[in-house]
């Protein structure tokens, strides 16, 4: 089946333990991802992207981070039943991952070549000679000058875009299906940012994988998604092609990031609409919508129920009790 | 691949050279190192050449030679001073090179005679006079130097084996190994060290005899906890990395990220640890002797010899070569520890200079 989706989460529910007990920080999460195209997530710190993408690859801290439910299937097989010998297998061969911090995500004591081919020698080849050829490959591939000069050089010796860039041939080396990215331009300089986006679009269309991509950036979502989960409090918030979410945002948080952002058509000096309140910590959560104290549609149904997903257009799903009072109002504050 | 250095371990090996206090301690201390490597040649009551009736004799090294074959009358070892003195009346029939100590650590040197403490003198070449048991001090000293090494070398191999392979799994595995070894630790570092060295001593000796093996047990049995505290709470450091995260997500398995990720990057300063752990062991040794509960005698050691010179002041020189010798290579060794750790000194390295 051509259309099946190369990544599909089911009610995932991951959990950590800790001093005051048992926390839940990602409740039921459903999303899919298609092959060839690009899904976003979206949230603020501690809404759970993060641990999601660690439930996946299934590197969540020990002994504390467990995955209580639901299903990963990646490939129609279940990454949440899998062996520590299959996932050896699928990290770095058929799932890649790119990091925040090109920092501090190369090994400082070891040249760039020799953490490239790594990746080669552990899934591809058995010669080092072989691996290294094949990682100054991948460096050419992901545009690095001369790249038989820089496979001998240490991490401290590239800028922070060029380690990125290795990051990413790190991650891709073995064509994988599906590359995870966690928000991998955060740590970079908004020219470096554009150039190291637009060069994970040339190599997905070069390579055909999916790429999963983290993030808080609404523009960086925009640039590059296909399709956006927006997560809030270790639920998603909304989720659905990013058309739709930009254009016709349904889930008050939503409305409430969108708004956030500077707009250069704006009145100039005026503040910036912000999200009132704090997102309540993961342990005390209240029943009901989690958004709830910083909602401005809050009524008391949303302090008692949690709201179920429902169907705004088809592929574009929202949890909210009032999204349609949410998406007319929209239409008016647009109007006004 | 081609061998090549880091250029950051480069950089800190010119640092290291550039610190001369340090590197002209390194120098001394490794010329003293390998002249004792040698010492047989140099130290020794064996010649190192015997012209005797025509032929060539080596008797440094190899079987003992007995004397006999030089026309003494008898069949023990031949004493090369004596044979030295009786050609020299007779220079036809051979000439014997000696070394320039002439004297073994162990041999009383002269067995006829009353034992007492000789001053020095080089017309006799003792250089640092004889000890109680008419024994040369220099090659006391030369031969307790060596062995003072061995010692310190097995102690640092051992103590940095169990240290860092207990130490990392801790860190890196953590969980209950982690929780019960720390807890170990922590009691086992509450024992008072000399009591039961001493305790472990009294029975061993009455089970056939303290040896290198025994001694180095005991103290290796309470100095493991330090390093291995110190490359737990490292590894535990390291392992919170993004690389070694970066390692996980490319395939890797655990063996593969402790000694390819985790390790190279915790060695720089496990090296900074290594002269200090030098001294500590020489200073163990040396107390150990001293109190008598160390290697035992005839071995030739520091401590034995300090005691000897605390019992038997009116022979001073006995007491100051052994003081001498010890407070040289301490002082050397810390010199150098000095050095490595500034050397080593990460803070050196930032882009902010």
């Amino acid at each position: 089946m051509a259309d099946a989706p190369i990544l599909e989460v089911r009610n995932l529910v991951t959990a950590f333990d800790t001093d005051a007990g048992q926390v839940i920080a990602v409740d039921g999460v459903s999303f899919q991802c298609h092959r060839g195209r690009t899904l976003g997530i979206v949230g603020e710190s501690g809404c759970g992207k993060s641990v999601t993408a660690l439930s996946i690859m299934r590197l969540l801290p020990q002994p504390m981070g467990r995955i209580l439910g639901g299903e990963i299937l990646f490939d129609g097989r279940d990454l949440a039943q899998a062996t520590p010998e299959q996932m050896y297998q699928v990290r770095g061969g058929k799932i890649g991952m790119i990091f925040q911090e090109p920092m501090t995500a190369l090994n400082p004591v070891h040249t760039i070549g020799r953490q490239l081919a790594e990746v080669f020698l552990l899934h591809k080849t058995r010669d080092r000679a072989e691996a290294l050829r094949l990682a100054i490959e991948m460096l050419k591939h992901v545009g690095i000058p001369s790249p038989e000069v820089r496979v001998g050089e240490y991490p401290h010796q590239l800028s922070g875009g060029m380690r990125q860039r290795v990051v990413i041939a790190m991650a891709l080396a073995c064509r994988p299906q599906l590359v995870i990215a966690d928000e991998p331009t955060t740590a970079l300089d908004v020219t470096i940012q554009a150039q190291i986006l637009d060069l994970m679009q040339q190599l997905q269309a070069e390579l055909g994988m999916s790429i999963m991509l983290i993030t808080h950036d609404l523009g960086v979502i925009a640039e590059m998604c296909d399709d956006v989960v927006v997560m809030y409090g270790g639920r998603i918030a909304e989720s659905g092609p990013v058309e739709a979410i930009f254009e016709n945002p349904s889930h008050p948080y939503t409305r409430g990031l969108l708004d956030s952002i500077p707009r250069l058509g704006g009145q100039r000096k005026s503040r910036l609409r912000i999200i009132d309140g704090m997102v309540p910590a993961l342990k005390d959560m209240p029943p009901g919508c989690r958004f709830q104290n910083r909602c401005p549609f809050a009524v008391d149904r949303c302090r008692k129920d949690q709201p179920a997903i429902e169907q705004v257009a088809p592929g574009h799903a929202v949890a909210c009790h009032r999204w349609r009072e949410v998406v007319a109002g929209a239409a008016v504050s647009a109007t006004s | 691949m081609k061998f090549s250095l880091n250029p950051i371990t480069a950089k800190k090996l010119r640092r290291f050279r550039q610190i001369r206090r340090g590197f002209v301690s390194f120098t001394i201390l490794a010329v003293l190192i390998g002249l004792s490597l040698i010492a047989e040649v140099l130290v020794n009551s064996r010649a190192l050449i015997v012209r005797f009736e025509g032929k060539w004799y080596f008797p440094t090294y190899g079987a003992i030679i007995p004397g006999r074959t030089f026309g003494l009358d008898y069949d023990y070892a031949t004493n090369f001073r004596e044979l030295q003195a009786r050609l020299e009346k007779e220079p036809e029939r051979g000439w014997v090179l000696m070394p320039p100590v002439p004297y073994d650590p162990i041999e009383n040197c002269y067995p006829g005679e009353f034992f007492r403490p000789r001053a020095p003198s080089f017309a006799e070449r003792h250089f640092l006079g004889t000890d109680q048991l008419n024994r040369d001090v220099l090659a006391r000293v030369v031969y307790g130097f060596r062995n003072a090494l061995i010692f310190a070398g097995c102690y640092i191999v051992l103590t940095y084996l169990i240290g860092v392979s207990l130490g990392c799994s801790m860190g890196y595995f953590g969980g209950r190994l982690d929780l019960f070894g720390q807890r170990l630790i922590e009691i086992w570092s509450q024992v008072p060290f000399f009591f039961v060295v001493i305790i472990v001593a009294s029975i061993v000796s009455g089970l056939g005899g303290m040896n290198l093996g025994w001694l180095l047990g005991v103290v290796v049995l309470f100095s493991w906890t330090s390093i291995t505290w110190y490359m737990r709470s490292v590894t535990y450091k390291e392992k919170a990395r993004d690389y070694v995260h970066a390692a996980e997500v490319i395939g890797a398995g655990n063996t593969r990220i402790i000694f390819s990720h985790v390790l190279p990057n915790v060695i720089s300063t496990l090296v900074t640890f290594a002269p200090f752990s030098v001294a500590a062991a020489i200073s163990a040794l040396t107390a150990l002797d001293f109190l008598g509960y160390g290697l035992p005698p005839p071995t030739p050691s520091w401590g034995e010899l300090l005691r000897q010179g605390t019992s038997n002041l009116s022979a001073p020189w006995i007491v100051a070569s052994a003081f001498g010798a010890l407070m040289l290579v301490l002082v050397l060794v810390t010199f150098i520890g000095e050095a490595v750790r500034e050397a080593f000194d990460p803070k050196k390295f930032t882009i902010y200079r």
